[in-house]
């Protein structure tokens, strides 16, 4: 039998609330903070001291409340001083970020990606512009470490990336290229894009507040990161999540990954370009002129944004029969195909959808756009501070 | 979901002369849920906002708001209900700057000059509220606005004076793709927000995107109201073209509905 955790143990649990909440939420009254978290004044000062001595937040008093009696300190998070690094390596660009305590990009990088660059030559320039933004940080500044998202299955333990280029499957131990690249500084953290975005999402975006959650990103394929009761699903080996090779059409055509009919031969940039007729085309841009191209009245993408609409709808609907989630969030390429072609995909989940579970689910489109990646990514290497506060 | 509608509009009647418009229309507008209005051209969408928001008054039915019966007779009522309505044109002026634009008519006073700072600080608070982010200057003459971004002052006019419903005639009406997607997503935003949205489209598309409950109009008459997750695109364009969709809808017309009409009928 477990014995009750020690008054060291309950502390740092208490000191990792506190500092979350603030970090989600951003700068917070002791008072609300009292009536958020359910513990009593005196240990939330306590507990603010403690942070305050750690560097992690401040405190001050609020400029006017216009209210009577003494107003309350409001604790803020350090995000100017407390910071990671978000590394993010896309399909078609590279960007690195310094992201505050608190979800706040203080600095950004973007590079584009070269069609056939590996993973771990995107190290290279993730490394430059890591080392511009090391010399123009505050002398007090503190890095709890770096965060990636990439576009591809990440596991998460040590970073090894799976990929399934034409020529069959390719492993590239990306977090290994990227300790030597970087050099020490602090741990570093590998996620995949629709994981992260995800995260991202579900703590302070469109998907706040929710605990059972889908993201679903789309560029040349389609991922998802999924959150079921709060935590995220991310499977046994960290891969999980890969929703684009459900098979949906076992006469479909031959996927990437070796099989045949994956969903996103049917919903992806490809299945959409080759049915507008613009098969010598690829990349966002390509997509992004395919839907404008149907709401101007050209019938043959009219004709391919609802064929794909249909196949999103019969994919979404198998996942909201599986997980029953609150809110399905379209993200990347997915954004602009789902407000082009709503109507076919609630349709066909309408159709499929079991009625108990798509009455409460709600579509969205992200509200962090780009930035979920990089702020996601800052998740993942905040993810040990916020677990305990005062370690590092 | 809220199971009481804010706004419930029963058996509502209103001619024009010789010409009845609406006829035994009920409507039922849930806070938080975005609301679509559909209907074919002529159906009595846009006489029916006009009842709702108080320019026309109605021959017949009952407006509910909160649960208790309400009389809209003129705009001013519609307005201290909380129920704002963005027109397709917009009515900005576009002479006047966004701040002014957002208060024309209605702004705050500090003795006998205007406050300008605080309208400044509450316009921009209600544009960020909204997560606007397109906006450089809220000095800025609402003339040198794109399309979308004239949408979202007047959506931000609308959300400004703590209003409980915002009616939003063809928003996305003559936008590009950009402008229709950021619009509806701050459509999105409004009912995500507390909002009761009533969205008056002709393109499946948003209204599915964006719509939690769907309203068809066909000839003056309400031929249902149903939840977007119930039924499909095709249903849908049924009820606007032909009143019915299965056992949703009107009830067929009987044939001899027009038998007065028909040479030779008995009278």
């Amino acid at each position: 039998m477990r014995a009750s955790p020690s008054q060291e143990e309950v502390r740092r649990h208490n000191l990792g609330t506190l500092l979350r909440y603030v970090h989600v939420h951003g700068a917070t009254s002791r008072a609300e903070l009292t009536t958020r978290l359910g513990l009593n004044r005196s240990t939330i000062g306590a507990l603010t001291s403690d942070l305050i001595g750690a560097g992690l937040v401040t405190e001050a008093a609020p400029r006017e409340t216009g209210r009577a009696g003494r107003p309350s300190l409001v604790v803020r998070p350090e995000s100017g001083r407390v910071y990671a690094y978000a590394l993010s390596i896309e399909v078609d660009r590279i960007r690195a970020a310094r992201v505050g305590l608190g979800g706040r990009i203080l600095e950004q990088y973007e590079t584009a990606r070269p069609p056939g660059m590996s993973t771990a030559e995107a190290v290279r320039p993730l490394a430059r512009f890591v080392s511009t933004m090391r010399s123009g940080v505050p002398d007090d500044g503190r890095c709890v470490g770096s965060g990636v998202a990439v576009s591809g299955m990440a596991r998460g333990e040590d970073g090894m990336v799976r990929l399934a280029p034409v020529a069959g499957w390719l492993e590239e131990p990306l977090g290994e290229a990227l300790r030597s690249g970087l050099g020490e500084h602090g741990q570093i953290s590998v996620g995949n894009h629709a994981d992260v975005c995800a995260l991202a999402e579900h703590s302070r975006g469109a998907a706040a507040g929710s605990d059972n959650v889908i993201y679903l990103y789309g560029d040349v394929g389609i991922g998802a990161g999924i959150v079921a009761g709060g935590r995220r699903v991310i499977g046994h080996g960290g891969y999980g999540g890969e929703v684009g090779h459900m098979v949906v059409n076992p006469y479909g055509s031959a996927c990437s990954c070796g099989s045949r009919g994956c969903w996103e031969t049917e919903v992806g940039e490809h299945a959409l370009l080759r049915l507008s007729g613009r098969a010598d085309r690829s990349g966002r841009d390509a997509v992004l002129a395919v839907v404008d191209a149907a709401m101007r009245g050209d019938s043959q993408a009219q004709h391919a944004l609802r064929q794909v609409g249909d196949w999103i709808g019969f994919g979404v609907g198998n996942l909201v029969n599986i997980f029953n989630p609150e809110v399905i969030i379209f993200g990347g390429t997915l954004r602009d195909v789902y407000l082009g072609a709503a109507a076919q995909i609630r349709s066909r989940l309408n159709a499929i959808g079991l009625p108990a579970f798509r009455e409460h689910v709600r579509l969205r489109t992200p509200e962090l756009g780009t930035d979920a990646a990089l702020i996601g990514a800052a998740e993942l290497a905040f993810e040990h501070l916020l677990d305990d506060p005062l370690v590092i | 979901m809220a199971a009481k509608p804010l706004l419930e509009l029963r058996g509502i009647d209103k001619s024009f002369g010789p010409v009845r418009v609406l006829h035994d229309v009920s409507l039922s507008v849930y806070p938080g849920e975005v609301t679509a209005l559909v209907g074919d051209n002529g159906a009595g969408k846009s006489t029916l906002v006009k009842c709702i928001s108080g320019i026309y008054p109605i021959d017949a039915g009952t407006v509910t708001f909160e649960g208790r019966e309400v009389a809209v007779h003129s705009p001013r009522d519609a307005a201290e209900l909380g129920i704002e309505v963005v027109y397709q044109d917009l009515a900005l002026c576009d002479n006047l700057d966004i701040v002014q634009n957002m208060f024309l008519g209605r702004e705050i006073r500090r003795g006998i000059a205007l406050d300008e700072p605080a309208m400044e600080r509450l316009a921009g608070e209600t544009l960020a509220s909204l997560s606007v982010r397109s906006v450089n200057s809220l000095r800025q003459l609402v003339s040198s606005l794109s399309g979308g971004e004239r949408q979202t002052v007047a959506i931000a006019k609308a959300v400004l004076w703590n209003s409980r419903i915002v009616i939003l005639d063809e928003p996305t009406a003559a936008l590009g793709v950009a402008q229709t997607t950021h619009v509806l997503e701050l459509v999105r935003r409004l009912a995500d927000n507390g909002l009761s949205v009533v969205l008056i489209s002709h393109n499946m598309n948003d209204v599915f995107a964006v719509a939690d409950r769907i309203a068809a109009l066909y000839l003056g008459r309400t031929a249902a109201q149903v939840r977007a997750s119930d039924v499909t695109h095709a249903q849908v364009v049924e009820l606007i073209t032909i009143g019915r969709s299965g056992n949703l809808g009107l009830p067929p017309e009987a044939p001899n509905d027009f038998a007065d009409l028909l040479p030779g009928a008995p009278r």
